[in-house]
């Protein structure tokens, strides 16, 4: 059942999972305890082309195809304990995507080298205080002008925020017009007159991603700043999210994967009663359950890879892998602290690191509920 | 049944399901009126690319090509000649 790669996948992950555990591991209990995004490891993940995954080679890519940057980011949420770097990389290549797919010829040759080579750092800017699930609701404004845009609001929990070069910033654009064909999506450099940001908000988990405010207060654009054409930024939206909620499950799916191998070591290992912990239906049957969504979550997340890779739309494909995958991991986690018992709830065996890091999950990138109204609309209801 | 007949079924049934009694106006302005939503966007896209076997492009996923019954069947039929 296990999902099966091709030898070039195989290397590839293999050369990640070596990677994150020689790397990226070591010092994340200080990193997690501190809340420090750390820009060194960020340039060597960019060494190592993982933010060049899918982009052509013609701008600054490596051009493999959706279904192998899945597999990449996978092994990369399998092997890294620090999420929350993860997290920010996932933010930069979803960016890069949205540029890829609308943006103009220029703007490709322009920009996304230097997003693939991680020399800017990349932002979407979309959520603000009074519009969380209804994302779209929102109230920061682009007026037109003579010299282009002028845009003024704010923005909030807006991963890699704090620390971002350029913002891809939606904001109305015509208020007279319902959400779809009102908003529009923008570049915007962080060195724009009247841009500014708060501090990094400090968060249970993730806590290496660094999250905050965006200020917007008259802050000037040219007309070639807009991503894609005014009034298209709804269903740019929409678009990306398609790409969002399969690559970011994928990172999901590897956590999943490395807690089913701990927690199947230390049913093993573990000795109660007189006998491995294992030998307990009670503790077998938490593992087999993570096993189960483990397998389920591979085929679901595979197939809207596949999906994206065929040019295909993958709505209700993705919004049922993202659901799934994000709820099993969370439940995969608290099950995982229940079979360690109290070591569990301790720093030292870095589980709970895991279920603080995947509590986010249900949340960011529609909630659960919202991801169920979307599969709940597509099929009719 | 040609495509237009096939679009208008589609919003009729899925889209306002029951909500409205009356045929629908093939100039109607359907984002403006609230037929057709975020979301309800992403169902009309599933169904055409689907039952026409089409692929609309990130250049024409634009909200003026959906406005009505009347510019959907232009882009469906673009599509299918294409």
């Amino acid at each position: 059942m296990s999902k099966s790669f091709s030898p070039e996948q195989e290397k590839l992950r293999k050369i990640v999972i070596e990677f994150a555990r020689q790397e990226i591991n070591p010092g994340i209990s200080e990193r997690d305890r501190e809340g420090v995004f750390s820009q060194e490891l960020w340039q060597k993940c960019a060494e190592m082309r993982l933010l060049a995954l899918p982009f052509p080679e013609k701008y600054g890519g490596d051009g493999f195809d959706f279904e192998t940057t899945v597999s990449v980011f996978s092994a990369l949420g399998y092997a890294s304990k620090d999420s929350g770097l993860v997290h920010a990389m996932i933010t930069q290549v979803l960016c890069g995507i949205q540029l890829l797919h609308f943006g103009s010829e220029k703007q490709k040759l322009d920009l996304l080298p230097d997003l693939a080579g991680g020399k800017q750092i990349y932002a979407q800017a979309i959520t603000e205080s009074e519009s969380g699930s209804n994302a779209l609701h929102m109230k920061t404004s682009a007026i037109r002008n003579d010299n282009g845009y002028l845009i003024n609001g704010a923005k909030t929990m807006i991963s890699n925020g704090p620390i971002a070069d350029q913002i891809i910033l939606f904001a109305i654009t015509d208020p007279n017009k319902k959400v779809l064909g009102g908003i529009t999506s923008f570049i915007l450099p962080s060195d724009t007159q009247g841009y500014s940001t708060g501090k990094p908000l400090d968060k249970l988990g993730l806590r290496t991603l660094k999250n905050g405010e965006l200020f917007f207060d008259d802050c000037q654009v040219g007309e070639d700043a807009v991503l894609g054409r005014e009034g298209q930024g709804a269903i740019l939206f929409n678009e990306s999210m398609e790409w969002e909620r399969t690559l970011i499950p994928a990172c999901l799916l590897g956590e999943m994967e490395r807690i089913v191998e701990v927690c199947t070591a230390y049913a093993k290992e573990r000795k109660a009663f007189g006998q491995s912990i294992g030998n307990f239906q009670a503790v077998s049957h938490k593992i087999a359950a993570m096993k189960m969504n483990l397998e389920l979550g591979k085929l679901s997340l595979y197939n809207s890879a596949q999906l994206k890779d065929a040019g295909k739309r993958a709505t209700l494909e993705t919004s049922i892998t993202k659901l799934f995958i994000s709820e099993s991991l969370k439940q995969a986690c608290l099950d995982a602290i229940q079979i360690h018992g109290g070591y569990g709830y301790t720093k030292e065996y870095e589980i709970e690191r895991d279920l603080r890091d995947s509590l986010a999950s249900t949340i960011y990138s529609g909630t659960s509920e919202m991801q169920a109204n979307i599969i709940a609309r597509i099929i009719g209801l | 049944m040609d495509t237009r007949v096939f679009i208008h079924n589609f919003i009729f049934d899925e889209l306002l399901r029951g909500a409205c009694d009356t045929p629908l106006n093939d100039d109607e302005d359907l984002i403006e009126s609230g037929v057709i939503d975020s979301l309800g966007i992403m169902s009309l896209l599933i169904f055409i690319e689907e039952h026409f076997s089409i692929k609309i492009s990130p250049d024409d996923l634009v909200p003026e090509n959906f406005s009505s019954i009347n510019t959907i069947t232009m882009l469906v039929n673009r599509q299918i000649n294409n």
